[in-house]
């Protein structure tokens, strides 16, 4: 009684397995909902994010751009108008409202080159870095400061007070330096040797000091 | 005979099938925090800019004032009202809990830190996980004497025209090229004269 119960279900073994089969292809249906998770998990990018890392000193990027390290894309986040006006050596002009074009991405997308993002403060550049950084973009930097950072570390720099350490005339003196290899002329690199005047030598006098009599001692 | 070994190998292989799809599903676990905006979008609401509010627009009843800064800092001295959420902390679970009740009670959350720029990656990070009443409260802080000082700050400010500063450094050294050749007017010499020791007279 039993083995014939037992052999009527297994006639519907197929019929029930492949119900089975086709309820869970049902349920894959709705799985990618979950899954439509674009870029890194949020955990990861808040500690991505909180790290200073990305940020590069506007002296390194001094330092990279003078030697002309091949390995870096500076890429500007301002819109056309401050490109045009004035932007770092080489410097690509992404405005922020294109980020995310087809054509920019060949730009963020890779692995061979350091990125480096600015603007005129870091608030563009890190929202840029933020995004890029969701979507998984890797060697992804930001210039500390931006541009106005730059201006006043690698073109005006200030000049330190004469109380300050010997290191601070040492970072004046490679941010002078740098300032003049980014286009900046102070006027002692021009002065053509102002005709040099030959100081006599001032004569000197030598007076001779008459020896003074012994003064006539009295005595009695 | 054959034909039984067949049907029952298929079946024992779409049971395991079965099964492995069951464990698979039991044992998935949905990630905590799931990004509700895409990067289009995210990108969309940065570039309008009307997330970014001042001092002067904060009156309204429905804003929470949100202090990302460290809890040292906030007790050091914070905004009238001010919630302490430090930034490293905003997705654990009592943070997004506070998060999700402004949402609900559609009050507007205000984020503000040592200057715009620090707020800038937990605004977005929030912005990104669905929560759209936030906004990011663009001041800088400073300290007197330990009393909180909060000015205004506009972000990307251009601070400086760098062609115009790089064209001027060039005009001025050209111009100083006619460097005058100031004679120093020869140098008068004033020599003491020592006053001569009056002679020790002797006498008696």
């Amino acid at each position: 009684m039993v083995k014939k119960k037992i052999a009527k279900v297994l006639a519907f073994r197929y019929k029930i397995l492949a119900a089975i089969l086709i309820l869970l292809a049902g349920g894959l249906v709705l799985l990618p909902k979950y899954q439509k998770h674009e870029g890194i998990k949020p955990e990861l990018l808040v500690s991505h994010a909180i790290s200073t890392e990305r940020y590069m000193s506007t002296d390194r990027l001094a330092h990279i751009l003078i030697n002309q390290d091949p390995s870096f894309i500076l890429i500007d986040v301002r819109d056309e108008k401050s490109f045009a006006g004035y932007t770092l050596p080489n410097a690509i002009n992404i405005p922020l409202e294109k980020l995310l074009d087809e054509d920019s991405k060949t730009y963020f997308n890779q692995n061979q080159y350091n990125v480096v993002l600015f603007s005129n403060d870091n608030f563009y550049a890190d929202q840029a870095w933020i995004l890029c950084t969701r979507l998984g973009y890797k060697n992804m930097r930001v210039l500390k400061g931006g541009i106005n950072e730059w201006y006043t570390t690698n073109i005006n720099p200030l000049k330190p007070a004469d109380n300050m350490q010997a290191t601070d005339f040492e970072l004046y003196a490679t941010r002078k330096a740098a300032s003049m290899f980014f286009g900046v002329v102070y006027p002692e690199q021009v002065k053509v040797e102002a005709p040099k005047v030959v100081k006599e030598a001032p004569k000197k006098v030598i007076t001779i000091e008459k020896k003074k009599k012994a003064p006539a001692e009295g005595g009695c | 005979m054959k034909e039984l070994e067949k049907t029952k190998r298929i079946s024992i292989a779409a049971t395991l099938f079965i099964l492995a799809v069951i464990i698979g599903l039991l044992t998935y676990k949905r990630p905590k925090n799931i990004y509700a905006i895409n990067t289009k979008d995210t990108l969309e609401k940065i570039t309008s800019k009307n997330y970014l509010v001042t001092l002067n627009d904060l009156n309204n009843p429905d804003d929470v004032i949100i202090d990302i800064r460290s809890q040292y800092e906030y007790e050091k001295g914070h905004l009238e009202n001010a919630i302490n959420i430090y930034a490293p902390e905003i997705l654990s679970e009592d943070n997004l809990k506070v998060f999700d009740e402004l949402k609900e009670s559609n009050k507007t959350a205000i984020l503000y830190g040592n200057n715009p720029q620090e707020v800038n990656a937990p605004f977005l990070i929030l912005y990104q996980l669905g929560y759209e009443n936030i906004k990011l409260l663009t001041i800088e802080n400073s300290y007197l004497q330990n009393k909180l000082i909060s000015k205004n700050s506009v972000i990307e400010k251009s601070e400086a025209d760098i062609t115009a500063f790089i064209n001027e450094s060039i005009k001025k050294a050209n111009t100083v090229e006619t460097v005058k050749v100031v004679v120093a007017p020869p140098k008068k010499v004033i020599t003491i004269e020592k006053k001569k020791k009056a002679p020790a007279e002797g006498g008696c």
